[in-house]
């Protein structure tokens, strides 16, 4: 398709793409139109499939490539732009200072 | 006797007999399946894996309702993978063109989704294996018909032992038999170690392959103070741990026996304990002790974990739960004290290249910087005031503008509600965190301007001694006892004292019992703390007077070096309270 866009993303978050992250990947491309990949080193996976995501094993700190094809294709790459930079948190408990 | 190490992720000991949980024994009635039975199969397995999303739709709702959204998220993505188009297509095809029957066809799809999780080289995802498997174990008790056994309802006391517990297990545990519990799998920061933390169950995570040295009610000891699990102990050790329990239950119930009733010193005068919490659940363990109330609620982990900023009603939620748990007694709930990084859809820019987070923009800071976010919050938290005594304490707070301004907002969303006709708490009554020395010098001028004065030592001893207690390199410079705390405390104390509003200590140093005829001497009056020790820190003000607290704090005034005021403290501590020793 004419139509292919594609940008770059830095993971954030200390346990990298978890369950969690995952699931609102796929959630989010889900609600769009266009096919959706992301792409790390020479791994490969479909956004709108968690256990794909999953399957990245991808840790803190990695950079992905994002490429979608179709007509909302721009739309959905800055929502999953924003979800990224959004940072993706882990279920830790922190030191928090009273 | 097997002794096996793991990480202690929940203080206590536990003994009682092994319930082995969720090891895998499925026995599949048939694995193949008739040609003209296929289509009748494949409904079977959608009608399963239906149940199956209803029922984890359920968990996510209780989750949210009792735990928080960051536990909820959880079970959000279980039901993505369950619901997973190219995992359901492989079972169907499966049972389409082998004649598999689903529960077959199911194990083996599961299973392979599973180990190639494991075999990622990922720790963290190999941990998420289990909730692969967890799935799995669902699918199949809805296709073979067994109503799921679940740890809500146990005949007798046990002690739980899994290779792991997922968070539904884990959130439905049975407080009244589970006694504690080990696991194969699992990490510090698993979701498991986190509930058992705030249950208070003795727990050991990450044993390592332990389950098939154990066989059904076998006695086993679960140190988790030590990360210690004991299979089939010898005389000898059993009796050691049996000692070791009968005294701390038998220190418990001396506790225990002294909670009814107000904690009164020796000359009369009353001091409020109250209980530092994150979780609603907690409230139950802060009241069953004695607690006054809750002194300090972090909010922080509604938004940690969380997949977008929690909503205003989320936020309702939690502190409604907390408000009607206390049962009139207040409620002091602290605005968000996180960094920008922790925040969901936060700003990127700001914190990525923060050096030095704790100088930057976190806490009250982030709050006046994303206003919307900050009235959410106060939203919240008003709304959740009604019929309840709910106070709002702002943290960081270092200048009086930020304090003006944060009041400001306040003052705005109260309009925004009454505007709404939406019910809130009008009289409730603001307060700030003196945990920036700069607060504490100007303390005068604030006590005019705030109802209370609430010290977080940890963040004040941090700031006003320059030293991270994190970094091993100068921990050992981190003293509650410096003398320049004690004389940040005392001013104050005292500008509080001179307005007429009340200072409460909420940082450790208030659950450290050498402290605590020290502040009140200075003229402290409430105290906040874990709520583990809520009931000795009760103990011990009944056997102190103010007077000899006063002479206490005026001595230690007057040393010289942290290390004089901590030796003379201790003294004093063994003096007035020899139990303790």
């Amino acid at each position: 398709m004419s139509n292919a866009q594609s940008r770059q993303v830095t993971v954030k978050g200390e346990h990298g793409l978890h369950l969690v992250p995952c699931s609102l990947i796929a959630k989010t491309s889900n609600v769009y139109a266009c096919e959706i990949e992301i792409r790390t080193g020479n791994k490969l996976a479909k956004a709108k499939n968690i256990f794909d995501l999953m399957g990245l094993g991808v840790g803190k700190g990695a950079v992905l490539t994002l490429s979608a094809t179709g007509d909302d294709a721009e739309v959905a790459l800055a929502a999953l732009e924003e979800l990224f930079n959004s940072g993706f948190e882990p279920h830790a408990r922190p030191e928090i200072a009273p | 006797m097997i002794i096996k190490s793991g990480i202690a992720v929940s203080p206590g000991i536990a003994i009682g007999p092994a319930l082995l949980f969720g090891v895998r024994s499925f026995r599949i009635p048939q694995r193949f399946v008739a040609v003209d039975a296929v289509d009748g199969e494949v409904t079977r397995l959608r009608l399963a894996i239906q149940t199956v999303a209803k029922s984890i739709e359920q968990s996510q709702e209780s989750a949210s309702r009792q735990l928080g959204s960051e536990y909820a998220a959880i079970f959000g993505a279980h039901l993505m993978m369950v619901q997973d188009p190219k995992l359901l297509g492989e079972v169907e095809t499966l049972i389409r063109t082998k004649c598999f029957s689903p529960e077959f066809a199911c194990s083996r799809v599961f299973r392979n989704y599973a180990r190639s999780l494991q075999n990622l080289g990922n720790a963290y995802m190999a941990e998420r294996a289990a909730d692969v498997l967890d799935l799995e174990k669902r699918v199949m008790n809805a296709l073979l018909g067994e109503s799921r056994r679940d740890l809500s309802n146990l005949s007798h006391p046990a002690v739980i032992l899994a290779h792991n517990l997922t968070p539904s297990e884990t959130a439905s545990l049975d407080r009244k038999n589970v006694l504690g519990f080990a696991t194969e799998g699992g990490g510090r920061t698993s979701h498991t170690a986190i509930l058992a933390g705030a249950l208070e169950l003795p727990a050991v995570v990450g044993v390592g392959s332990f389950l098939s040295d154990v066989s059904v009610d076998d006695v086993v000891i679960i140190d988790g103070s030590n990360g210690k699990v004991v299979i089939d102990p010898d005389e000898a050790t059993l009796a050691g741990y049996r000692f070791v329990l009968s005294q701390q239950k038998s220190e418990s119930h001396r506790l225990a026996s002294l909670n009814s009733g107000a904690a009164t010193t020796l000359d009369g005068v009353r001091i409020q304990v109250m209980g530092n919490i994150e979780f609603p659940q907690e409230v139950q363990h802060c009241i069953e002790r004695g607690a006054d109330g809750i002194g300090l609620y972090r909010t922080e982990f509604l938004y940690i974990g969380a997949d977008h900023s929690p909503s205003e009603e989320e936020q309702f939620n939690s502190y409604r739960a907390v408000v009607a748990a206390c049962n009139d007694r207040p409620v002091v709930i602290r605005t968000l004290d996180l960094g920008a990084d922790k925040i969901p859809g936060g700003d990127s820019i700001f914190h990525t290249n923060a050096e030095n987070p704790a100088l930057g923009l976190r806490s009250i800071r982030l709050s006046l910087r994303y206003i919307s976010l900050f009235k959410t919050q106060l939203r919240g938290i008003l709304r959740a005031g009604c019929g309840g005594r709910v106070k709002i304490m702002f943290p960081l707070i270092t200048s009086l503008l930020e304090l003006r301004q944060a009041k400001l907002i306040l003052r705005d969303v109260m309009d925004d509600l009454a505007e709404e006709r939406i019910a809130f708490s009008r009289d409730v009554q603001v307060g700030m965190m003196v945990e920036v020395p700069a607060a504490a010098l100007q303390a005068r001028i604030f006590a005019k301007e705030v109802d209370f004065f609430s010290i977080g030592t940890n963040d004040l001893i941090q700031y006003a001694l320059a030293v991270d207690r994190s970094d091993p390199n100068v921990a050992a410079l981190y003293s509650s006892a410096d003398p320049a705390i004690l004389t940040l405390l005392k001013m104050t104390v005292d500008a509080a004292r001179e307005q007429g509003i009340p200072v409460t200590i909420c940082g450790q140093m208030s659950s450290d019992l050498r402290f605590i005829p020290l502040l009140i001497g200075l003229g402290v009056r409430t105290l906040s703390v874990t709520p583990f020790a809520i009931a000795e820190v009760r103990d011990l003000i009944r056997h102190l007077s103010v007077s000899q607290a006063e002479e206490i704090a005026e001595h230690a005034l007057t040393l010289d070096l942290a290390r004089d005021v901590d030796n003379y403290l201790r003294g004093e501590l063994q003096r007035i309270y020899p139990e303790k020793q």
